[in-house]
């Protein structure tokens, strides 16, 4: 039997997990492709117009999944990996979303509710109810989230060590440990984006790398330890309720605060909600603190150069600044 | 202490209240294409629409003089829940000083909404805030029903809007009401005044009835929704609304147990389509067409501000709906660029449909 898992949204954060669980369990997992042009296209088509980029380019990488004959795709239900938390309403909705709008989707997802008081989501209780379909036995479902659950943390340990979540993700799918993270730079930028659309090459147009190759040393709120950013925001009046997007804004603090941060972009795909929110607290904050930030919107249309440009912009500012601060100490 | 509320529906409720309780009402007025354009100034770009609407709003009442507002808040995934925290930094940075005094969910903050109250309370007793929310919450109740009434009765009017000025002259009325006593003798006073509106006979199998479903601000609001009752009624329609704020009362502030069968049994409606409360109303939406369509309603338009999140999911989902229940669905996404014009052409079309349908139906 062959489970899809689509390349896209949570993927870049769990798909560790999930892909060692159903290979455990004996079956063929099929991630879809790269986010393309023609992908994105069908994702449109598929989709509600105002609906936003990220969830757009789900629902393609599901119909590639369908064409590709999958007899499963894994769509996990995204409630709360937080106490008081929950995830953005779409992420709640998606498996409604998906079977009713994609058409022949309706019988061929699989969707558990994922609720967690941590970010290990590898608990029995949130997989069990999938043995039926799966056609596997208590304990065969407890040894395969073991194993995912080591595949897991191993792939946020070495996160950890500031490497982005694709280097980790090749590492641990090809066993091929990644290039030490640039030694030479001379600007570091706090880079406040969700994983699924940093690390969309698409999306992103691969900003990570092109911040690297300007000699950036780029750091992200997954390189961070979870219980120190969940600290930033412990003089918050009411904190957001998505968890990942407070993640975001507590490295946004972080990265305020943090002496050896030069400057902070800010990435967001067209229609994000939770981001409309962020995206204002930072900039009414940044004055405060006095720090660059930058916001870069990005959608299906953004052309290539504008992003160099805007980027490599905001990086000489950066640097120059640094340099005359340096002579006039 | 001069308290502004945010403005939403029949504000002569919330009035009424912060009114009863001794202090000076800083009404907002109804927003305006000004009110829009404030709003819209300074909110976050991608903001939902209520957001900025409710923004615009606030700033008039401070301009009006308002020093505390009082809003509720909420737990989220919606962005509504965060709106109160949001409005707070935005206003501050604008230089106004003023107070929003923000209710969030009553468990996750015991001592500090206990706080809230007794500031709200002004030194009355207890005994008399309870006497206070029941005339209220009575007085919500009686103008929904009253509404309700004039949703169906617009329809069939002699005289175009005459329901509507009815309307407008019996929320004056309710202004003046001081106890639950006083709020019976409106009600009798308000049906008698709508006995008398001429009306034209339909018969029953012709009557076109169109459930309107959605984000509460949108749906109730009439200011930000192209007063969309009056022009559906205008083209011959009934409405019902799934939005009433006496409904949101019993369900969100009443406790366990009372009053909530009616919600409860939507959002049970809805569980085929989508299976978990995922904030807002997406749930509700669906299980309100869902009842609507086993109601033998005609047609349903779906009201959602511009990039709702929640709604998003029940826009998705809708089409599948639309065909399981024969049902047609018009959605209107609404934001400070909607034009009237364009909508009006639309339910036009949308009535023509509904009407098609309903003479091959009966042939």
């Amino acid at each position: 039997m062959k489970i899809g898992i689509p390349r896209a949204l949570l993927y870049y954060y769990y798909h560790p997990l999930w892909k060692t669980f159903f290979e455990k369990l004996g079956f063929e997992v099929v991630t879809s492709g790269k986010t393309t042009k023609e992908l994105i296209d069908k994702g449109i088509k598929a989709s509600v117009p105002e609906i936003c980029v990220p969830i757009k380019i789900f629902n393609g990488h599901v119909l590639e999944l369908l064409e590709a004959g999958v007899d499963y795709i894994f769509i996990p239900r995204m409630m709360s990996t937080r106490k008081g938390g929950f995830y953005c309403p779409k992420f709640m909705g998606l498996p409604d979303l998906v079977r009713y709008s994609i058409p022949g989707a309706k019988d061929k997802i699989l969707f558990p509710k994922v609720t967690s008081l941590t970010d290990d989501i590898s608990d029995f209780k949130i997989y069990s109810k999938m043995g039926d379909a799966l056609g596997a036995s208590k304990k065969q479902i407890k040894a395969a989230l073991l194993d995912g659950q080591k595949a897991w943390i191993e792939f946020r340990r070495i996160t950890k060590e500031g490497y982005t979540a694709l280097e980790v993700l090749d590492y641990v799918e090809t066993g091929k440990k990644p290039q030490n993270p640039i030694k030479d730079y001379r600007v570091t930028i706090g880079l406040m984006g969700y994983v699924y659309d940093v690390y969309d090459e698409f999306v992103s147009m691969g900003i990570v790398d092109k911040l690297r190759e300007m000699g950036v040393l780029v750091e992200t709120f997954e390189m961070m330890d979870e219980n120190l950013l969940d600290a930033e925001l412990s003089d918050m009046n009411k904190r957001l309720f998505w968890t990942f997007s407070n993640k975001l804004l507590a490295a946004g603090y972080k990265f305020f605060k943090d002496g050896h941060i030069d400057g902070i972009i800010h990435v967001t795909a067209f229609g994000c909600g939770p981001d409309s929110l962020i995206g204002k607290i930072m900039e009414l904050d940044s004055n405060e603190f006095g720090k660059p930030f930058m916001t870069i919107r990005v959608d299906e249309h953004t052309g290539e150069n504008h992003l160099l440009t805007r980027i490599e912009a905001f990086i000489d500012m950066i640097y120059r600044e640094k340099v005359k601060a340096k002579k006039e100490a | 202490m001069k308290v502004a509320f945010p403005y939403m529906g029949t504000t002569v409720i919330y009035k009424k209240l912060i009114e009863l309780l001794g202090h000076d009402v800083v009404e907002p007025p109804e927003p305006t294409q000004r009110t829009i354009e404030l709003g819209v100034k300074y909110s976050p770009e991608f903001a939902c629409f209520p957001l900025k609407v409710v923004l615009g709003s606030y700033i008039e009442a401070v301009e009006l003089g308002a020093t505390t507002i009082v809003t509720s808040g909420g737990h989220g995934p919606c962005r509504a829940g965060f709106y109160g925290e949001t409005h707070k930094k935005i206003l501050r940075n604008l230089g106004y000083d003023v107070d929003i005094i923000v209710f969030d969910d009553y468990k996750s903050d015991k001592t500090g909404t206990i706080k809230k109250v007794r500031r709200l309370k002004n030194g009355k007793s207890w005994f008399y805030l309870w006497k206070s929310l029941k005339t209220v919450y009575s007085m919500a109740k009686s103008l929904d029903n009253i509404e309700k009434r004039i949703e169906k009765m617009r329809a069939y009017e002699v005289n175009r809007g005459e329901c509507t000025k009815a309307w407008q002259t019996i929320k004056t009325w309710f202004d003046e009401v001081k106890n639950i006593e006083d709020v019976r003798k409106t009600e009798g006073k308000s049906n008698k005044l709508l006995g008398e509106i001429k009306l034209i006979e339909v018969p029953e199998p012709n009557k076109i009835k169109i459930g309107i479903v959605g984000e509460i601000y949108v749906v109730m609001e009439q200011s930000i929704n192209l007063r969309i009752e009056e022009m559906l009624g205008g083209l011959g329609a009934e409405v019902e609304r799934s939005q009433y704020l006496s409904k949101w009362i019993d369900f969100n502030l009443l406790p366990k147990g009372i009053g909530k069968e009616h919600e409860l049994n939507i959002l049970k409606k809805g569980e085929k389509y989508i299976q978990e409360i995922i904030g807002g109303h997406a749930k509700q939406t669906v299980g309100h067409i869902v009842d609507y369509a086993e109601r033998g309603f005609d047609g349903v338009v779906h009201l959602m501000p511009f990039a709702c999140l929640p709604e998003l999911v029940s826009q998705s989902i809708i089409p599948a709906i639309s065909k399981e229940h024969n049902i047609p669905v018009i959605t209107l996404s609404i934001d400070e660029q909607t034009g009237a014009a364009n909508t009006l052409t639309r339910m036009e079309a949308f009535m023509d449909l509904i009407k098609s349908i309903k003479r091959t139906k009966i042939a």
